[in-house]
């Protein structure tokens, strides 16, 4: 056991970390913004919109996320269409794969997640708001989505934390991301133990940073769930 | 029909659910100031009408209009749909809504549930929509509930918090169903004052209600709803006092 040369390396690890969190930050908002409009289309949209989509999520929800990269890094460079298009710089790239590759495959879950969360909006809230003389997309905006955000927060968080083991994968094409860092480590030490202890570490620090973020982001969001601090009677457990 | 006096007028309302024909041809219409009780037995339509005039049914076949506008429906496929969604959410806009289950917009406050369709619909300024909501969270009796979540609100308190909503939008007429149908029996009271008070003020208030007393004494009109037509109009005193049907006294036996 020694850790002496995890620290001599600490430099590959924190270059790994940033890959890891750019990766994964820009796979997460990218497919959010992406699911939005598809649960909202899932739920409202006609059958000739839904049915594509539908198709979409099946296939990133019944596919391996590794499945999706290969198909993406080594796949597409076998389509000339793509190889002599204005994208085939981008595709060449293992970076830009996997980033590729993990924005469908997370807005495929959250699309999911977020259908069920508008479909569960309260029928009263929203003939109040059609009541009110509000359009469509107004009602959307500012009384289902607001409501559906707030039901779909634990889940998503879920969603948020797989997202981020399962960015693992990108090492198996190249890039150094924290995985990445520990096998070259560990290749170039032959010490698995220490290489990937320290990789966990990490993950379960950022994990822990997610876990406190959203906790945060539920008390503020859970207020109109949360009795009242001058009821101890139905106090929340700590 | 360009009577500014009148507010809203049915024509020959007709509403079927598939096989079940609710509404069998309703003519009524409410001159602004009056407070209107519906009443009837369970499944007699009074929902089912008071949810087309605005919108929330569309009907079938007959004429609606709404502060003089007549409300454009056209026909497709063997359905009635309205033939501009813009009007629709226009009439809308001057017709306000409680509901039996309140309905309030669980994830906001009371003061935003108020402003809400006031800034988003009306386009009020926002300043100006909380100086009118505070006003009318205080007209309901609840100016300190305004930060509170509806969840921390008695049903009482969020039914005044709905009434609050409802006159934010200081609509044409407010249309109730069984406002305190879901309330405890010792809440009834606080709603049905808040109610008295609106009707006092003048407002033009259509309420379905099962509540003998309102019909009686706050109203100034009663209908009376079954099997899909109107048994029964007039002032309360002629209705309870005269009724024009045997259906109507024996209603009135079986609420006492
Ligand atoms: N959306 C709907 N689909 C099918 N049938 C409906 C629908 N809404 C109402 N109905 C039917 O229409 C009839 C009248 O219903 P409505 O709710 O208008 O009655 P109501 O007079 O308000 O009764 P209550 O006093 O119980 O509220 C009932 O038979 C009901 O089952
Ligand atoms: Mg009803």
């Amino acid at each position: 056991m020694d850790f002496t040369l995890i620290f001599e390396n600490i430099g590959i690890y924190f270059t790994g970390l940033q890959n890891t969190v750019v990766l994964v930050s820009i796979s997460l908002v990218l497919g959010l913004l992406l699911a939005v409009p598809l649960a909202v289309l899932l739920n409202y949209g006609n059958n000739s919109i839904r049915l594509p989509i539908r198709a979409y999520i099946y296939f990133f929800r019944g596919t391996p996320l590794l499945v999706q990269m290969f198909l993406v890094y080594y796949g597409f460079g076998q389509f000339d269409l793509i190889k002599d298009s204005l994208l085939w710089p981008f595709f060449k790239e293992a970076y830009f794969c996997a980033l590729f590759a993990f924005t469908l495959n997370t807005g495929a879950y959250t699309a999911e997640i977020l259908r069920g969360a508008i479909k569960a909006t309260n029928h009263g809230e929203i003939e109040a708001a059609m009541a009110a003389g509000m359009s469509k997309l107004l009602m959307i905006r500012r009384i289902i989505l607001p409501s559906a955000f707030r039901r779909a927060l634990p889940a998503y968080s879920n969603e948020i934390i797989f997202m981020l083991h399962g960015s693992a994968l990108a090492s198996v094409i190249t890039i150094v991301d924290i995985t990445g860092a520990a096998r070259i480590i560990n290749s170039r030490y032959y010490s698995p133990y220490e290489a990937f202890v320290t990789a966990a570490v990490f993950y379960m620090t950022l994990t822990f940073i997610i876990v406190f973020l959203v906790k945060k982001l539920e008390v503020r969001w859970f207020a109109h769930l949360q009795p009242q601090s001058n009821n101890p009677a139905i106090e929340a457990p700590p | 029909m360009n009577d500014r006096n009148i507010s809203v007028v049915l024509e020959d309302i007709h509403k079927r659910f598939d096989a079940n024909e609710v509404l069998k041809g309703i003519s009524l219409s409410a001159r602004s100031g009056e407070v209107i009780s519906v009443l009837g037995p369970s499944g007699s339509g009074k929902s089912t009408l008071l949810r087309c005039i605005n919108l929330l049914e569309i009907p079938d076949s007959g004429r609606l209009f709404v502060s003089g506008e007549e409300v454009l429906l056209k026909r497709s496929r063997n359905r009635t749909m309205p033939a501009d969604m813009k009007q629709v959410e226009r009439i809308r806009s001057k017709l306000s809504m409680v509901f039996q289950q309140f309905n309030l917009w669980s994830h906001m406050t009371i003061l935003q549930n108020v402003i809400e369709a006031p800034v988003h619909v009306l386009k009020i300024p926002k300043d100006k929509a909380i100086q009118r909501a505070r006003m009318y969270l205080d007209k309901v009796g609840i100016p300190d509930k305004a930060d509170a979540y509806p969840v921390h609100l008695s049903g009482g308190q969020q039914q005044r918090a709905a009434i609050a909503r409802a006159l934010a939008m200081e609509p044409e007429v407010i249309l109730f169903d069984e406002p305190t149908s879901a309330l405890d029996p010792e809440l009834v009271g606080e709603v049905l004052q808040v109610m008295h008070t609106l009707a006092d003020e003048g407002r033009t208030m259509i309420v379905v209600t099962h509540e003998m007393g309102f019909a009686r004494e706050v109203s100034s009109r009663v209908i009376f709803l079954d099997g899909g037509l109107v048994m029964e109009d007039g002032s309360p005193a002629e209705v309870f006092e005269h009724p024009a049907t045997e259906r109507f006294s024996a209603f009135i036996k079986a609420m006492v």
